[in-house]
């Protein structure tokens, strides 16, 4: 699929900002009128932005999909098992959005389930730290049985301890074309530190003030 | 479309965790193999989530919420030379989605080409509701919006005053939405950052 050689065919840091800029404009011109004037007014900052673009240039998350930082994103888009839709819809509901296994993996930001095309494909998708190959073992090794659970309600779902599972899921990701994270360098786990540091300071000024 | 009215007709939850388990063992009666196994395996954990309180809300008019954080997610069919366009585009930006950090209230997003780039999946976390998020998009950042959006079949413009019923009309309310810290907004991690590098700063110094 064409869409998933973006990453290696991104263009070179090191490309002239005139020379994006000129691109842009080469890309537009055949765009609606409001597109056209959408894109001079935002040049001045667009112009700095591509300026600044090593602080915060978008990186490879391993195997499949892109990084910003140290947040990867995940994309899923498969097709439901013969009953797959109603089950997992009836499981997501009785759920709730407790999902104490995605706590217990340690490195997922969030994760999203969308039913699409009338029930006959799900979207899922993840905000995750770090690499593909880890995170993908971190489910396999932390929660297994919620994964199959879940999972067992795609079609060709080979099973989380399945050795065909990578493969599965590489054939139904496809990579983002665009990825933005207000915060890249902050991983699950920083987040929960600085969430800690915060309370004892606030604490702390409670007992300056007493 | 059945699956956007998800959020409105959810079941009231006064299940008890039993009846919730027998639910669940109804339901994967005729499940795959995997999965009736992973069931019974798992069913020391599950039973802690059934027991927890709803963790889930709405975003108002549309999608679902998880404390302060809200998902979004839109399909747009991309108009004749739309994937193209935008896939240049986000590749000359390489990342550097400096708009997106204007509007303050957005934790991620992604652009994903779907369907031989016929449709862009467009999905994002963000603070609060989806009125007010739109509205903020509209306000602070309409020209990016506008170098987006033009490349989708119907945009209207973000100062049409239609954009956000067009983004309504697309959007899919997730059947699921988990966030890791539910009452993180993105102001707070900016607050939390600094006091963060301010007690470091300060241990350096008595230390």
């Amino acid at each position: 699929m064409a869409t998933q050689t973006a990453t290696p065919t991104k263009p070179k840091q090191d490309s002239a900002v005139e020379q994006k800029i000129q691109e842009l404009r080469t890309l537009f011109a055949d765009a609606p009128e409001m597109a056209k004037t959408g894109l001079e007014h935002a040049l001045p900052s667009l112009m700095s932005q591509a300026a600044e673009a090593q602080a915060s240039e978008t990186e490879s998350a391993g195997r499949i999909g892109i990084r910003q930082g140290t947040v990867s994103e995940l994309t899923v888009i498969a097709p439901f098992a013969p009953g797959g839709a109603k089950r997992l819809r009836a499981v997501l509901r009785l759920l709730n959005g407790n999902f104490s296994g995605g706590r217990k993996v340690g490195t997922l930001h969030n994760m999203r389930f969308v039913f699409v095309d009338n029930d006959t494909r799900f979207l899922f998708a993840t905000a995750y730290d770090g690499q593909w190959d880890p995170y993908i073992d971190d489910f396999a090794t932390k929660i297994p049985d919620e994964m199959d659970v879940i999972f067992s309600a795609f079609e060709g779902w080979p099973g989380i301890h399945s050795p065909k599972v990578k493969d599965w899921i590489v054939k139904h990701q496809i990579p983002a074309e665009g990825w933005y994270v207000a915060h890249p360098d902050l991983s699950v786990a920083e987040a929960g530190r600085l969430k800690h540091i915060g309370k004892a300071v606030d604490e702390f000024l409670d007992k300056l003030n007493e | 479309m059945p699956t956007q009215t998800a959020t409105a007709n959810r079941p009231k939850q006064s299940l008890t965790v039993d009846e919730k388990i027998q639910k669940m063992r109804e339901l994967y009666a005729d499940a795959p193999e995997i999965g009736k196994t992973a069931l019974e395996n798992g069913l020391p954990t599950l039973t802690q989530a059934l027991a927890a309180p709803s963790a889930e809300q709405t975003a108002g008019r549309i999608g679902l919420r998880q404390g302060k954080v809200s998902e979004l997610c839109v399909f747009l069919p991309f108009v004749k030379g739309g994937a193209k366009r935008l896939r240049g585009f986000l590749q000359l930006l390489e990342g550097n989605f400096r708009a997106a950090d204007a509007v303050g209230t957005v934790h991620d997003m992604r652009f994903v080409f779907v369907d031989n780039d016929t449709k862009l999946l467009f999905a994002t976390a963000y603070d609060g509701d989806f009125d007010e998020y739109i509205d903020d998009f509209a306000a602070k950042i309409p020209n990016a919006m506008d170098l987006w959006l033009c490349n989708c079949e119907g945009y209207p413009g973000m100062r049409s005053g239609k954009a956000k019923e067009w983004i309504f009309d697309h959007q899919i309310a997730a059947e699921a939405w988990y966030v890791n810290s539910p009452n993180l907004t993105a102001a707070e991690t900016r607050r939390l950052e600094k006091v963060g590098k301010a007690v470091e700063e300060l241990l350096d110094k008595i230390g």
